[in-house]
């Protein structure tokens, strides 16, 4: 009886498990392949194996360097950034006010609206002769003449980090909402006894109990605005003058020009490098497990 | 617990291996509808690369069958993928289907799919779905995807038809040359030609008049009417002369190497080499126009949409383009519009856009299925098409009709028409057009780099 009842949700899991092997493992294994090839669908004569060639050539590429840092930029700058306001959002919103349950699902707009439409619905506020940005901007007297945000070299890629930012403070605003409202409210309470300060208890009471929920969504984030591409290539196609290329983009640019085998490469280059990320994320777990 | 534990490792490793496939996806296509389709080039291109090498590039596969030039009568059924940049083409487009269908005597059905350009995606889109074995027998297409499908061996040398053909010599024997050059053969051409868009210039003739200049008839009056035609200006009727005007509408993103080719023309480069000093002045012509403030600031992402966005509201004297806008240019200005062929300097180039129809080697029935190009390309659809979007016939007997003649825009086109050319097409072109192109330009108009060196670029990438 114990047996049966032990086997059970390994049964249900099971179909679930297969086809995520199938769906995931075979791209895995092809993209692991190819990387090893010179896969250029635009040459299929050419198609053989170099060993590690696609990888020597990648670390020799400028551009691959450059995208490369400017995805650890792109992480460091989008994910922080969604972290503070996320948890500012979550704390108001954690607050007793009328209206509370409106405010709440009119915050989660930016991150159900999908990236492409968020790329081009900023593409134009940003716009440099017709952006709303622009306008108010002029308006409020903050600056004389229009500025071609996505056009220069030194303003596109804080345009699109802003960008991405404002499409991810809702899932950390949820996910921290669900750990605050999990916080006992005594230990509040003993705190106001002993005197404690609002910050005081940010520190030692809010934060301490919510920082598995900040691990693992930080983390998670951190692995999505990664490999993140719609909303800068419908922004800027990582232009212009390659400022705003993250390595998912000049995957994705490659990809599209059929260079398969540079584009795996590199693809598995990115994916090692997030390796840093997820070894933590399954350590957690299995310590959760424990 | 042991099993447990197995699961959890493999979910966990299932996860990371996730990420490796969203970068396997993404390399092998990118995101949404593209990812999967690589997924299957890699199953379906690595075998097939033997086989391409096995089919002689000579005698593909179609024309080792020896082509029925004429239908067998059957009832048959075509599948005709297209695109239409407005919902008026998408419309015109199943009408000239249905005049087919009702008029075409030989129990041929043409079957209309419209896809989205999707700024050129509909090429590697239509790539993707050909490997992975969609059945479309026909398509609309642009003649630098050729290399591509002629190497994986996907189109059908329609030679053989067209020399069969009675209307043939109502095609100009050099669009036929330019389309065997696509294919990377003398002999062979698996490209049919529909219609053509000669690009140009369009110009407000009341900011000419305000800036007190001439429909230029050299470069360097071009260049001087660039300048001149950068003003301040009452745009909005309010009585204020307080809109930055400028004289050019570049085009920096995508795309922007047309007009731009016409710059390294007419300095005297060309395509064949642009490391040359009159192709790297033509260049330097290109940055100077942006550093002295003669285009838009936003030139350098300013793509189709925005450098007719700009022309329309007034923001810029002139922009480039072809009789695709010349439709709702005339709406927004009336006769406040004209255009002017790109004026010659040492030498004179414009971009001649072009789209044309392939028939897919995987096509049952190409006989039929070239009966339905051939009606495009100077039958009624020829006339029906080229008339209803305002495009340059191929058919020299429907660019003698009174419709193509006694037009401002199509004057323009066809003044441009003898020196009309396109870019080399080579297997890299795809990628130098969408990336390279758009940001080593990028880059020179940024002062990033100089003219010499983003020629000695452009020149190294594109004959890789």
């Amino acid at each position: 009886m114990n047996k049966k009842k032990s086997i059970y949700p390994y049964l249900l899991v099971a179909p679930a498990v297969l086809v995520i092997l199938c769906v995931v493992f075979i791209p895995v294994c092809n993209a692991v392949l190819m990387s090893f090839q010179s896969y250029d669908l635009r040459r299929p004569k050419n198609i053989a194996w170099i060993h590690f060639q696609n990888y020597i050539e990648a670390f020799g590429d400028p551009l691959f360097q450059s995208a490369l840092i400017r995805t650890l930029l792109w992480v460091l700058f989008g994910v922080g950034f969604q972290f503070i306001f996320g948890f500012i959002l979550a704390l108001i919103l954690n607050q007793q006010f009328r209206g509370r349950g409106v405010v709440r699902a009119l915050s989660m707009i930016p991150w159900v609206t999908p990236g492409v439409l968020i790329g081009l619905m900023w593409r134009w506020i940003y716009d440099g002769n017709n952006g709303v940005l622009n306008d108010i901007l002029l308006k409020l007297g903050l600056i004389q003449e229009k500025i071609p945000f996505l056009s220069e070299v030194s303003t596109a890629f804080p345009a699109v980090i802003v960008t991405i930012v404002w499409q991810g403070i809702p899932f950390f605003a949820l996910m921290l909402l669900a750990a605050l409202q999990g916080v006992p409210q005594d230990m509040y309470e003993a705190a106001d006894i002993d005197g404690a300060t609002k910050l005081q208890k940010l520190f030692f009471i809010t934060l301490p109990s919510i920082k598995n929920t900040i691990f693992v969504t930080v983390l998670l984030r951190i692995i999505w605005v990664a490999n993140s591409v719609d909303v800068i290539f419908n922004m800027t196609e990582g232009g212009p003058a390659y400022s705003t290329q993250t390595l998912s983009v000049y995957i994705y640019q490659k990809a599209n020009a059929l260079n398969l085998g540079y584009a795996s490469a590199m693809a598995i280059i990115l994916a090692l490098c997030l390796l840093v990320v997820v070894v933590p994320y399954l350590k957690m777990n299995f310590s959760e497990e424990k | 617990m042991r099993l447990k534990k197995f699961l959890s490792v493999a979910l966990a490793t299932a996860m990371t291996a996730a990420l490796i496939a969203g970068c396997g996806g993404g390399a092998a296509g990118g995101s949404t509808d593209s990812a999967q389709a690589p997924a299957a080039d890699a199953g379906a291109a690595a075998p097939e690369a033997p086989a391409a090498d096995a089919a002689a590039p000579e005698a593909p596969a179609a024309e080792a069958e020896a082509p029925a030039a004429e239908p067998s009568g059957e009832p048959v059924t075509i599948k005709f993928q297209y695109w239409a940049d407005n919902t008026d083409y998408s419309q015109l487009m199943q009408d000239i289907i249905a005049k087919f269908n009702a008029e075409n005597g030989k129990g041929i059905t043409v079957v209309g799919e419209e896809q989205p350009w999707d700024g050129g995606a509909y090429s590697e889109n239509l790539f993707n779905a050909k490997m992975g074995g969609s059945d479309v027998d026909v398509s609309t297409w642009k003649l630098t995807s050729t290399p591509l499908f002629v190497n994986n061996d996907l189109l059908v040398d329609l030679t053989p038809y067209v020399d069969a053909w009675a209307s043939k010599a109502d095609i100009d024997d050099n669009i036929y040359s330019v389309m065997k050059q696509a294919g990377g053969s003398d002999s062979a051409m698996y490209v049919m030609p529909w219609n053509i868009q000669v690009l140009y210039v369009y110009y407000r003739p009341s900011y000419f008049e305000q800036a007190g200049v001439e429909v230029p008839k050299t470069y360097d009056e071009f260049l001087e009417a660039c300048k001149k035609c950068t003003m301040k200006m009452d745009t909005d009727g309010d009585g204020k002369a307080d809109t930055d005007v400028y004289g050019f509408g570049m085009r920096g993103s995508k795309g922007g190497q047309e007009p731009w080719g016409s710059f390294i023309h007419a300095a005297g480069g060309s395509f064949e080499d642009l490391t040359t000093t009159d192709a790297i002045k033509g260049m330097q012509d290109y940055i100077d126009l942006y550093q002295n403030g003669y285009a838009p600031k936003t030139a350098p992402s300013d793509g189709f949409q925005e450098i007719i966005a700009n022309f329309k509201s007034g923001i810029t004297a002139m922009t480039v383009h072809h009789t695709g806008s010349s439709k709702e240019m005339e709406e927004t200005f009336g006769d406040d519009v004209s255009a002017f062929a790109f004026p010659a300097g040492k030498g004179q180039w414009t971009s001649m856009g072009d789209t044309e129809t392939v028939i897919f080697s995987s096509c049952e029935h190409p006989a039929e299925a070239f009966e339905w190009v051939s009606y495009l390309a100077a039958g009624e659809g020829q006339k029906m098409w080229c008339e209803g979007t305002g495009n340059v016939p191929v058919s020299k007997t429907v660019a003698q009709g009174d419709f193509f003649q006694n037009n401002r825009f199509m004057k323009a086109s066809l003044d441009g028409e003898s020196f009309a050319g396109i870019l080399p097409i080579l297997d890299t072109t795809t990628e130098w057009i969408s990336t390279v192109w758009p940001n080593t330009v990028g880059q020179a108009l940024a002062g990033q780099i100089t003219a010499e060196q983003c020629m000695q670029t452009l020149q190294s990438e594109l004959y890789k």
